[in-house]
């Protein structure tokens, strides 16, 4: 049999089941189970799928992203990756040696201080003292805690404790590097520097496996997403494609969150002017058609976004509404969105603060144009603006 | 398994919109146990379980203004307890040793097997931050804790030292055969704890369960008597189920009687050891697959 190369990862047909009812199992419960199984029915009831059917293949030096929204399995897959859990069927074939950092700390001791968890977490992850010995001082200037290393990780804050953690689980030189959701915590710097880590740990060929819930750190990381939804794989492709789709869910999500207000949309659309898509840096008019039931003094708020509720850029309009539908008409001279799918949310005020309608998406639209200039890997950008520049040596 | 047979037509498409309501039965992951690979792996993680074991000491005695001084202080109050009642009450006849030498032998071995199963049955539970977050070979949690109980035991046993002087004892000779009862006294303990640090986590009752047998055992065990006071047909029996029987028998027969190991009895306690520690091995090994599932 072929040995796959050092740094692969190999998930096939994976399946994975927790128990539906996490109380502690009463003599009632599991007698009931017990019953099932012995008449041969299945005893599914008794479990919850939290993975199903699981497929991937990660070369060596790639770097995957797994995105989802909470409790649709992606950090469940990362621990079975991580061999701290084992699926129920299946199986993942994975070489090389692991660096994994799984809920914030690698799983410290507290009532130990800095310097001993770094030893123990050393010799957890395969190093002789001597290695660990050899890292020690890098770890502890990365990480920043010249003055703390000896005192008990106990008195450490979530941000010190998190520097040591992803410090230790890098240093340890891994071919595979499995991150969860970690980018979140820690001071700014701390981040920027992480991810100047991560880029060059990928640039040396480590695999990188990064679960977060931070879609532009994704993005500038990962050359590949997986979106997990309810278990399943939904989306696995190049960054922006997986991504896109990822959006649009959440999006189509929030739109049926959304609750009936006294003001609705009716329809509109965004268009250049003549019609067709926006160009990068031309002209957009935006319709719209709002109904309200009474007599309103409104804000209404437009903001254009990705397709999460984090808009790119917003503007305002006041107007005042009588009962019927009112028609709104904007235009914005040169809009400086890069190519790509775009969709607009929107909320309307009353000018005392209530709120008429909620913050939902509402229209979507695409810009045609030059596709943006990529960043370089390890760089978070904001929002993908266009903007010319010339340049001269 | 009988119950996912109907399933097995279930389509086989990748795409999101046809997964299967359950896996392919034969897709089913099977934790098998393979000493080959295990036990280089266990061999590897030998620094870490040095360092468990030392975290573990430390962090018990970090507080104690005692410290190591609480693993001679329980022993020896034992011994003076029991010897202040057996002196008075019952007399137990110790063929001219005298009683708190021949009960203090005993009850170092029992006190190893109970702190060993006290702590060494919680230690999965207890490392469950550790072990959900990090991948390493799940035994050595129950060893380490088998290791600091070999600490306590060689703390409390140099008690001796300073004991035997005090009642004029020496030791015989024939102390050299000591090693081979310590060693069905360990590989009792591991078997006996790697089954139960899996257990707990399982099935929390068996939490309780431990203390109470202690607390039963140490009369099922010749502490406080000894061997030759068990009727001779029960004798062969009760060194079969508790090897310790022999092992304590064995100190005292080496230490203190100058005499050599009775074969037919210790190759039976080294029996029932050894099969107690493989399956003991091998049952964590088996079970050690769900452990993190379960918090």
């Amino acid at each position: 049999m072929l040995t796959s190369p050092r740094g692969s990862i190999q998930v096939n047909r994976v399946w994975k089941r927790f128990r539906a009812d996490q109380t502690a199992p009463t003599l009632a419960a599991e007698a009931s189970r017990l019953r099932d199984r012995l008449a041969g029915r299945p005893d599914d009831n008794h479990w919850r799928w939290v993975l199903r059917d699981i497929s991937c293949s990660i070369a060596p030096g790639e770097a995957v992203g797994l995105v989802g929204t909470n409790g649709s399995g992606k950090s469940t897959l990362l621990r079975l990756l991580s061999r701290v859990m084992y699926p129920y069927a299946g199986d993942i074939r994975m070489n090389g040696r692991v660096g994994a950092l799984i809920e914030i700390d690698a799983g410290f001791h507290p009532e130990l201080t800095g310097r001993e968890n770094i030893y123990l977490y050393g010799s957890l992850a395969g190093l002789s003292d001597r290695e660990t010995r050899a890292r020690f001082d890098s770890i502890v200037e990365f990480a920043g805690l010249e003055s703390a290393i000896d005192r008990q990780v106990k008195y450490y804050s979530t941000g010190m404790r998190m520097r040591l953690g992803f410090t230790v689980a890098v240093s340890t030189e891994p071919e595979v590097l499995l991150v969860d959701e970690v980018l979140a915590v820690g001071d700014s710097s701390f981040q920027a520097r992480c991810m100047a880590r991560i880029t060059s740990a990928i640039k040396d060929g480590t695999t990188v496996v990064l679960v977060s819930h931070d879609l532009l750190s994704v993005q500038a990381v990962c050359s590949r997403v997986l979106w997990i939804d309810d278990g399943v794989v939904k989306a696995d492709g190049p960054t922006d494609r997986s991504l896109t789709a990822y959006r649009n869910a959440v999006e189509l999500q929030a739109k049926d969150d959304a609750e009936v207000g006294p003001v609705e949309f009716v329809g509109g659309s965004v268009e250049r002017p003549g019609g067709g898509s926006p160009t990068t840096q031309g002209a957009a008019q935006f319709h719209l058609e709002l109904k309200a039931r009474s007599q309103v003094n409104a804000r209404v708020y437009l903001g254009v976004s990705q397709g999460t509720a984090i808009p790119i850029f917003t503007m305002r309009h006041e107007l005042n509404m009588a009962p019927g539908v009112v028609r709104l008409e904007g235009r914005i001279e040169r809009i400086p969105l890069a190519r790509g799918e775009y969709h607009v949310w929107m909320d309307v005020l009353q000018d005392d603060g209530t709120l008429l309608m909620d913050w939902q998406p509402v229209m979507q639209f695409n810009v045609e144009g030059p596709s943006l200039h990529g960043a370089p890997t390890g760089v978070v950008r904001l929002a993908p603006i266009h903007v010319d520049s010339d340049w001269e040596v | 398994m009988a119950e996912m047979g109907q399933l097995a037509e279930a389509p086989r498409a990748q795409t999101p919109a046809t997964v299967p309501l359950s896996p392919e039965p034969l897709t089913r992951y099977r934790h098998r146990v393979r000493f080959r690979e295990s036990m280089p792996e266990l061999w590897r993680a030998r620094t870490l379980v040095g360092r468990l074991a030392v975290r573990q000491l430390k962090s018990r005695y970090r507080r104690a203004i005692l410290g190591f001084g609480w693993a001679i202080v329980t022993p020896v109050a034992l011994t003076l307890t029991f010897t202040f009642i057996l002196s008075r009450v019952i007399k137990v006849p110790t063929a001219g040793v005298p009683y708190p030498i021949f009960f203090y032998v005993g009850l170092l071995a029992w006190t190893f097997f109970a702190n060993a199963i006290g702590t060494g049955s919680g230690s999965l539970l207890e490392n469950m931050g550790l072990l959900k977050r990090a991948y390493v070979t799940r035994e050595v949690f129950p060893l380490a804790t088998i290791v600091v109980a070999v600490v306590d035991f060689a703390t409390a046993a140099a008690v001796l030292l300073v004991m035997l002087p005090l009642f004029h004892f020496m030791p015989r000779i024939t102390a050299f055969w000591v090693p081979l009862y310590l060693f069905v006294q360990v590989a009792f303990t591991t078997g006996v704890v790697l089954f139960t640090a899996t257990a707990v986590v399982y099935v929390r009752d068996v939490r309780h369960i431990i203390p109470l047998g202690i607390q039963v055992g140490i009369f099922a065990t010749p502490v406080v008597y000894g061997l030759s006071q068990v009727p001779e047909r029960f004798r062969l029996l009760m060194v079969a189920v508790n090897p310790l029987a022999e092992v304590i028998d064995g100190y005292r027969r080496s230490l203190l009687y100058g005499q050599g190991p009775d074969w037919t009895y210790f190759s039976v306690s080294l029996a029932t050891a050894v099969v107690v520690l493989v399956a003991g091995y091998w049952a964590f090994k088996r079970m050690e697959d769900g452990v993190a599932d379960i918090s």
